[in-house]
């Protein structure tokens, strides 16, 4: 399998009161095609910012990263707003919907900035909601919608363009449990269409979604595990859910 | 105790934290109660000065004359004399001044010839009407003319110069102000007064004249049933105060108008401020909440904050407003004669500049600092902002229209908050105008001065007396139209810094799916030039007919080309996407990852 993203010495510094802070700390990382990851860790151990870094949301400090077959690491803010169009679909734990678009505006938004015909898009984005069950909110604003619905409108959003790689901040960090299981639902069928993903979370129904868990601490990767089934997988994530949210 | 302490506490850290926003704030509400004293004071000064010279000069109640003509004889001439001055016996009356003999003759001032209104009279000083002398002195026993003050300052004439009347040289001896008449070149022939010595040497030429009566009486109010009484009177000082003050009334109706624009404008300003300031603070405003600060409070510390500005801008104002308003009046014919003495600040005039500035204040605070308390404590610490209302059918229909994408998003975020629009809208209009009155002004007066003078005035002093007063018009019309369009633009600055702000979280969610830091700057540009053309296509038909009612009379209709209005046009919408392109730019430099953090 080709990797889609490869990582070598990441490094990520903020400089809070005069101390800085390193979020990501040389992190090396490989994510194949097809690939799950779920990435956890204790609260500010770095992990939404190592997701940020991967869809150039925040730039590294040292390091290469290099998506698909593209070094991207020293691109422009332009060229990174071009690649994220095609290539990276997000997931944002507040939903980050535009608030004055409606929810099928939203998730068209992404196809009409890589050019699609509009009618295209409508006609694509549509599908996505239906396939979420939530075509009948299509022409509501985000303001009218539940943070089940928010959510699944932002998931069609993040993958209207077949994107090589969705990157999920805390998707159901909002949610209650009902929208929760929804949620968990639609990633497992993901993984399972063999969409490459990358998902930071604090919940172990969450990471128990993906086939390989990754453990930060202190902006580094400290542990990475397969989690193919049966016992390691259960044992690893009774041992995270006693993790402090 | 505790309480107030707290309220007025954390006002006052509201007020250190944000610097620039208060100082905008009250450098707008200080420009709107400057523009609002100046207003009061100049619908004051013009009364003032008027009853002042009034008082020095014993200033006539009602004013009598009769006419005689040149083959009259010097018999016939004395019993119209006899005829007039019998008057003054009439019930009622307390005090007489002539009759005094008089005529127009020609005249001579530096080879520039003229007529003039020349009155003879007595050394002595008079009981009614006795001109107060502005510069040298009062007839004496010898030869001399004392000119009109205004006829002196348009002539640039003073005392011991020398000017030919009906053929004679006559010297001057000094100038003076009278309310009999207004001041030359608003009134024509200017009036001049000299001494029987002149008058024996000039003869005939004053036989073709008559007679002046000007009388007091016990009670002025009584003047113009007076004058319906007895048909030789010709003028009440009703009619003569409310002539020579009409140019300044009507200067004071337009700072009027201006001053509820300027009100308007701060309205909007302050609105956007207060309501822009309230997105920001929901959140602390949730914090108070949650810590037992009651909603009451949370809206007390707001309003004390904005009132202390408020009552500051007063002070500002009031100061501002009393020692600019005698400049602006001395630009006006009338008080360059009166001349303008500065008006104390009023208790009366100092309230109605506090309550249009609180009702300022609290229309702009309490609405949005209510919806600001009325949220829940947990939504208020969510940080989330009042959701954007629907799109109209108009945008709509926009649209569907076949435009890139980054316009269609522009115009879709006007509705995101249609008051904030309007506001803005509102305040580029009055700048636009102001801008097309004012460029209308500009013409006008050149057109006046052009053709309208050289037809209608074949007299060069009065030529160059009014187009001096022209001048100062046009100046005093371009102050006042830079002070709203100043105004203008700060509001438009403002309106553009609370869009951007507003702004932050869906460029940032824009950016985060694939639109370029270019793209979300021509959203920005879009939406804010959007608000600029439908001020220009307000401003444009409301500048013509503000020029239109404001200068009736002298200057020509509205007569600007085409072009003209295209470059007003072109001129704002690029001033107005210059203001908005910068917080647009700061703002697409920015980092995504905070703002997306941060809720």
């Amino acid at each position: 399998m080709s990797a889609v993203v490869q990582a070598e010495g990441l490094y990520r510094h903020f400089h809070g009161d005069g101390v800085p802070i390193r979020a990501v700390d040389g992190v090396d990382l490989i994510v194949d095609q097809g690939e799950a990851v779920s990435i956890m860790g204790p609260s500010g151990c770095g992990k939404s910012t190592l997701l940020h870094l991967l869809g150039g949301l925040e730039r590294p400090d040292a390091g290469t990263l290099v998506l698909g077959d593209q070094r991207v690491d020293g691109l422009s803010e332009a060229a990174w707003a071009r690649l994220r169009r095609r290539t990276i679909g997000f997931v944002f734990q507040a939903f980050h919907l535009v608030d004055e678009l409606t929810a099928v505006e939203n998730v068209e938004l992404p196809a009409v900035l890589i050019g699609s015909p509009r009618r295209a898009a409508r006609r694509r984005a549509m599908q996505l909601l239906e396939r979420l069950n939530v075509a009948d909110r299509a022409s509501h604003l985000p303001d009218r919608l539940s943070g089940g619905q928010l959510q699944r409108v932002a998931l069609a959003r993040a993958l209207i363009n077949e994107p090589l790689l969705v990157l999920a901040d805390e998707p159901t960090g909002n949610l209650d449990s009902h929208a929760t299981n929804e949620i968990l639902r639609l990633f497992a069928g993901l993984r399972e269409a063999g969409q490459t993903l990358v998902l930071v979370t604090h919940d172990p129904r969450v990471a128990a979604t993906a086939e390989r868990l990754m453990t930060m601490r202190d902006g580094a990767i400290v542990d990475d595990t397969r989690l193919d089934g049966g016992a390691p997988r259960q044992a690893v994530l009774r041992q995270l859910a006693g993790w402090e949210a | 105790m505790g309480a107030g302490r707290l309220i007025i506490g954390l006002a006052w850290r509201n007020v250190r934290h944000r610097p620039w926003q208060a100082l905008l704030l009250l450098f707008a509400l200080s420009l709107s109660t400057t523009a609002i004293t100046m207003a009061l004071v100049l619908a004051e000064v013009g009364d003032r000065s008027w009853d002042r010279v009034s008082r020095a000069t014993s200033g006539y109640h009602v004013d009598a004359s009769a006419e005689t003509s040149p083959d009259m004889s010097p018999a016939q001439r004395e019993r119209v004399r006899a005829e007039l001055a019998s008057l003054g016996e009439a019930p009622g009356v307390i005090a007489v001044g002539g009759p005094w003999r008089g005529a127009h003759v020609d005249a001579e001032i530096d080879g520039a010839p003229l007529r003039l209104r020349v009155q003879v009279r007595d050394t002595d000083s008079a009981a009614v009407d006795q001109p107060l002398v502005t510069a040298g002195h009062w007839l004496d026993g010898r030869e001399g003319v004392v000119l009109e003050d205004g006829l002196a300052a348009a002539a640039g004439l003073q005392p011991g110069d020398t000017i030919t009347i009906a053929g004679q040289r006559v010297p001057v001896r000094g100038a003076a102000l009278t309310v009999n008449i207004n001041a030359y070149p608003t009134d024509q022939p200017a009036r001049v007064w000299i001494s029987p010595a002149t008058a024996a040497r000039l003869g005939a030429a004053l036989d073709g004249g008559g007679y002046q009566l000007q009388l007091r009486l016990a009670d002025p109010d009584q003047a113009e049933s007076f004058a319906a009484a007895h048909p030789e009177v010709n003028d009440t000082w009703q009619e003569s105060k409310s002539e020579s003050t009409h140019d300044l009334e009507e200067l004071a109706a337009v700072l009027v108008t201006l001053a509820i624009s300027v009100v308007g404008l701060t309205i909007a300003t302050a609105g956007i401020l207060v309501a822009g300031r309230m997105a920001a603070q929901i959140r602390q405003v949730g914090t108070l909440k949650a810590v037992g600060v009651t909603p009451g409070q949370v809206t007390c510390v707001l309003l004390v904050e904005y009132l202390a500005v408020a009552f500051l801008a007063t002070g500002v104002g009031l100061a501002a407003g009393t020692l600019l308003a005698p400049p602006l009046a001395r630009l006006t014919d009338v008080l360059s004669v009166y001349g303008a003495q500065t008006p104390s600040i009023t208790w009366p005039r100092a309230a109605i500049v506090v309550a249009i500035v609180t009702s300022v204040v609290l229309f702009a605070t309490v609405r949005p600092a209510l919806r600001g308390v009325r949220h829940s404590t947990l939504r208020s610490l969510g940080g989330s902002t009042r959701p954007p209302h629907r799109a109209g059918r108009l945008i709509r229909a926009v649209d569907r229209l076949p435009l890139p994408l980054a316009v269609r998003l522009g115009l879709r975020s006007t509705t995101r908050r249609r008051g904030r629009f309007v506001a803005n809208t509102f305040g580029l209009t009055i700048g636009i105008t102001l801008v097309i009155t004012t460029l209308a002004l500009r013409d006008g007066v050149n057109g006046f001065r052009q053709k309208g003078l050289s037809i209608n005035d074949p007299d060069p002093i009065s030529r160059a007396a009014s187009i001096a007063n022209q001048d100062r018009m046009s100046t005093l019309g371009f102050t006042i139209a830079a002070f709203i369009v100043a105004l203008a633009v700060i509001n438009a600055i403002v309106a553009a810094v609370f869009s951007a702000q507003d702004s932050t979280r869906n460029h940032a969610i824009q950016r985060a799916l694939g639109t370029t830091p270019g793209q979300t700057v021509t959203e920005f540009l879009v939406a804010h030039v959007a608000a600029c053309l439908l001020a220009c296509a307000l401003g444009i038909p409301l500048g013509i007919a503000f020029y239109t009612t404001s200068t009736r009379g002298p200057l020509d209709p509205i007569g600007l080309s085409a072009l003209t209005y295209a470059a007003t046009v072109l001129i704002a919408l690029l001033l107005y996407a210059v203001i908005a392109f910068t917080p647009a730019r700061l703002l697409a430099r920015r980092r995504i990852a905070p703002q997306l953090a941060y809720e």
